[in-house]
């Protein structure tokens, strides 16, 4: 039988592999999927809180307020990409470190 | 053998596997490799499909409502949304089964075509092959396309949907690396998903009222909220009393919003009037794709979900349905005519048969539309793949003006594409010899609808209960049903189509006596029969069609044959007109098996196979009280006057097709006349018509597609155009005007500040001010700011290590408090100890 604990292992292990995705890739894109990847480990882990506690939405309210919010930063991040392209003819964020101290 | 169930399940599933081979080892299997992968998964589902549809058809009509019950019972239970249960289940009626095997098998033979197709393609980007991935797409897009056949539930069929659009987007996309095709794709993708919108409204609505997203279930929910029975966990959406933006929305209103939000869908997937811009635009994709997608399969989905949701839709719905139906046929089949482009003709004229059709649903067809998405499914995907082989043979030329005499190069395709327009055009004599009627399934298809929509608009209804249905618009529709009685002869209107299954020639034979099915279809037994008296009581309040609904139709049978014979004629007939084209033009031959595979099912399919399954799932699938289904019967002329669906007691008995046959039954000699005579010697005739004062204007503005693209892309290209720039401005003027503002601010003062400073304080500076400045603060300022410095690289990935290198140490921390703490008091401890201990 599945329980929380399936559910709160998988969003950890999605979680890690986000971040690690986050920290080892270059590509500006593939550095967004890993940020969906956290995004959406959270989303389970609420969903799966909320299902554990009868009668109380509001973790699937926040999944939804996620899923919106992954949109909106999906559309602003790849606007982003496009500018830092046209400034530095590639996605390599590696490349983009004109920030540094 | 397994059940027809899993059988299904198979089929679709076999597509998937075939994909996910593709996706993962598809560039190891290389160019011809890979298309055989897909080839032999389709194939096996068009096996196990025929294997079904065998046994089915061999199934008495008892016995296959047991087998749709089962299937209905046997569903596996996915999930719970509230207390609406979310089941996956194979809806299995003979609309399913018709529709499986349809779509498998000229998928199949689309495949076979591809392989030819693609093999004379460059396919690659930058070096790239992209061969296999046509071929799973084309695998992906079946399995999907299965599915949605199959789903029992709105909302896996809804997933489905959404499988099929993304597919569509894929494949229009294939050469993406060609502008026009990634625009295309996108913009099939997007209009799709306005449609999409109104899709998930219609669904959320029916969540939310009818208490569960099963369409079975859906169905009989609907039923009995009308009767007045509300289940657990419903609310009665005729009972529903809204309140929006100040106006009052009665329970028949909100039941119409919902027919219309779920039509939504449709209209994006069949492209009817308002978005039906994509689909021209569509034909960017390679051309089997056009042919399996956007022909034959993904475009009738739509038409397909309205049959699935008939039982869900009030007669004002389906008033809705007619109307954008009508428009939608008119207006494309006008663009048609001046197309040059021999996939763009195609392309539009696929949109006119889907208006039919759906127009055909909203007059309550519903068989007969069905009909005509099977016969128009087998005779479209013909005629795609015949363009397919001519721009192959032409070294990709599409332009029809500079084709012209390749009847001589392509015999093959010359005729079975002829066999196309003859049955677009609706080819058929429409006088009975002996008991027999001769055409093709065009001819039925199309007939039928008209005849239901001659009958709606000349024989149903009457004066009074037209005004009726005009009072009764406001909501009082119920009460305007409960006390009419139908006064509708309607003993007829289950008689039986009795075609029998062992005609199988396409001369329908009509002299069967009308209750003789060898089935014995239970045609007028239990629930049904009062099922079909209260449908025909509503149907008498029912407002009559306007006759504009009925004529437009008409005209365009007569103009529908016109174009496609001109087509055919431009690309096949006259002299040739550009030698380059002409002497490189040649013929494939694994290119022209499909063609005539596909023609022979053009010829002996329809009327034999496809109608009779298609009436025998009308019989639950519109057996509901709240909508109008009619049944066409077409071309039964013997006792005409008996099968008169719906006729009122004091008008005379008019059958339809017999009035029909003076309207329609020449129109495909009238209008392949006209274009024959307009294009027999060449183009000149033609350009000498569109000089004519009148004509030219027309023609300018039909090719300008009557200006939808240019209004789309005024309004809303050029609203976003204009948002984003004034968005731009207000960023830069004045929020970057803030932060400007601000620091100038700051400069500004610090100017002054230091003149002030100079002023008063240096006169009297002991150099202990600046000692603590540069020394002190200055050089600590230094010291720390290098120190900081080091992770400060701007780069994304070291922030991100940081972050969460830090978090980790925060969890730990908080995860291990006491053993932190535990052992931070055994360190101190033992330090205390040691510093006791001399």
């Amino acid at each position: 039988m599945v329980g929380l604990t399936h559910y709160l292992v998988l969003s950890g292990a999605i979680f890690s592999l986000g971040v690690l995705t986050m920290c080892i890739k270059r590509n500006a894109i593939g550095i967004l999927i890993g940020v969906e990847l956290v995004l959406n480990a959270a989303s389970i882990n609420f969903i799966a809180f909320s299902k554990y506690q009868s009668g109380v939405l509001t973790g699937h309210i926040f999944a939804v307020f996620v899923i919106l919010l992954a949109a909106a930063e999906a559309a602003i991040a790849i606007a982003i990409f496009m500018n830092y392209y046209t400034n530095v003819q590639t996605i390599d964020v590696d490349r983009g470190d004109t920030l540094r101290g | 053998m397994p059940d027809y169930q899993t059988r299904l399940i198979l089929g679709v599933l076999i597509p998937l596997i075939s994909f996910v081979i593709l996706a993962l080892f598809g560039p190891k299997l290389g160019k011809p490799k890979a298309s055989w992968v897909a080839l032999l998964a389709i194939g096996l589902s068009c096996l196990l499909s025929t294997s079904v549809l065998i046994g089915w058809v061999g199934k008495s009509v008892p016995e296959r409502e047991a087998l749709t019950a089962a299937a209905q019972n046997n569903q596996y239970h996915w999930s719970d949304l509230g207390s609406i249960s979310l089941d996956v289940g194979v809806k299995l009626d003979s609309l399913t089964v018709i529709m499986f095997f349809m779509v498998t098998f000229i998928a199949f033979w689309i495949h076979f075509f591809s392989i030819g197709y693609m093999a004379g393609h460059s396919d690659e980007v930058d070096g790239t092959s992209k061969y296999h991935r046509f071929f799973a797409y084309l695998s992906l897009f079946c399995f999907s396309m299965l599915g949605l056949v199959v789903s029992s539930s709105l909302l896996f069929l809804f997933f489905f949907w959404e499988l099929v659009g993304l597919c569509s987007y894929l494949l229009i996309g294939f050469y993406f690396d060609k502008k026009y095709a990634s625009n295309a794709a996108m913009k099939a993708f997007i209009t799709n998903r306005v449609g999409d919108l109104g899709f998930i409204v219609g669904l959320m609505m029916v969540a939310a009222f009818l208490g569960t997203l099963d369409l079975e279930q859906a169905a009989k929910n609907f039923a009995a909220q009308y009767a007045g029975v509300t289940g657990p966990n419903q609310i009665n959406i005729f009972a529903a009393d809204f309140k929006l933006f100040g106006f009052q929305i009665s329970g028949m209103a909100v039941a119409t919003l919902m027919g219309i939000g779920l039509f939504c869908g449709a209209m994006g997937k069949s492209a009817q009037f308002p978005l039906h811009v994509w689909l021209p635009d569509a034909m960017a994709g390679p051309t089997p794709v056009s042919a399996l997608i956007h022909a034959a399969t993904m475009v009738a989905a739509g038409v397909y979900l309205v049959a699935r949701i008939f039982r869900l839709l009030t007669p004002d719905a389906q008033f809705f349905i007619a109307v954008i139906g009508c428009i939608t046929l008119t207006i494309t089949a006008l663009i048609a005519i001046v197309q040059t482009d021999i996939k763009k003709v195609l392309a539009y004229s696929t949109l006119s048969q889907l208006g039919y059709m759906i127009f055909g649903m909203g007059v309550g067809a519903w068989v007969a539309a069905l009909f005509h998405l099977m016969t128009h499914a087998f005779f479209k995907a013909m005629l795609f793949l015949g363009s397919g082989q001519v721009i192959e043979g032409c070294h990709h030329e599409q332009d029809m003006r500079k084709m012209g005499g390749l009847r001589k190069k392509m015999p093959v395709t010359c005729w079975t594409f002829f066999l196309g327009v003859l049955a677009i055009a609706g080819f058929g004599w429409p006088w009975a010899i002996g008991h027999t009627k001769l055409g093709l399934g065009g001819y039925f298809s199309k007939d039928e609808i008209l005849a239901v929509a001659y009958d709606r608009t000349f024989n149903m209804g009457g004066e009074h209960a037209a005004a009726d249905a005009h009072t009764s618009r406001s909501g009082d529709w119920r009460i305007a049903n409960s006390e009419r009685d139908a006064r509708i002869d309607f003993a007829s209107l289950d008689t039986d189509s009795t075609f029998s299954i062992l005609n199988s020639t396409f001369v329908a034979s009509a002299d069967a006596p009308p209750h003789a099915e060898a089935g014995g279809q239970d045609a007028h037994g239990g629930d049904h029969a009062t099922g079909t008296k209260e449908k025909l009581a509503i149907a008498s309040t029912l407002r009559r069609l306007p006759k504009w609904m009925f004529y437009l139709p008409i005209i365009i049978a007569y103009v529908t044959p016109f174009y496609m014979m001109r087509a055919w004629w431009m690309t096949f007939c006259g002299k040739p007109r550009d030698h380059h084209v002409y002497d490189h033009a040649h013929e494939s031959k694994m290119m022209f098996i499909p063609l005539v595979v596909l023609a022979g099912g053009t010829i002996f399919c329809s009327y034999w196979l496809f109608r009779p399954m298609i009436h025998d799932a009308a019989k639950v699938a519109t057996n509901a009280p709240a909508v109008v289904a009619i049944d066409g019967e077409a071309h039964s002329i013997d006792e005409a006057a008996d099968r008169v669906m719906m006729t009122l007691d004091h008008h005379a008995a008019v059958p339809a097709h017999d009035w029909l046959k003076y309207y329609v039954g020449f129109s495909w000699l009238i209008g392949m006349g006209l274009a024959w005579m307009i294009y027999r010697n060449g183009l000149e005739t033609a350009a000498r018509i569109k000089r004519a004062p009148l004509f030219s204007a027309a023609h300018a503005a039909l090719e300008r597609k009557l200006f939808f693209d240019d209004i789309y892309d005024s309004v809303l290209v050029g609203g976003t155009v204009v948002i984003a720039w004034l968005s731009k401005n207000f960023d830069k003027y004045f929020v970057d005007g803030l932060v400007n503002g601000a620091g100038y601010a700051t400069r500004v003062a610090a100017l002054f500040s230091g003149r002030w400073l100079d002023m008063k304080v240096r006169p009297n500076d002991l150099g202990l001010l600046d000692w603590v400045y540069n020394g002190f603060i200055g050089a600590g300022a230094m010291n720390v700011a290098t120190a900081i410095r080091r992770p400060q690289n701007g780069r994304i990935r070291s922030y991100i290590v940081f972050a969460a290198g830090s978090a980790a140490v925060v969890l730990f921390v908080i995860l291990f408090r006491d053993q932190i703490s535990s052992s931070w008091q055994w360190l101190t401890a033992g330090l205390r100890a040691t510093a006791a201990t001399p």
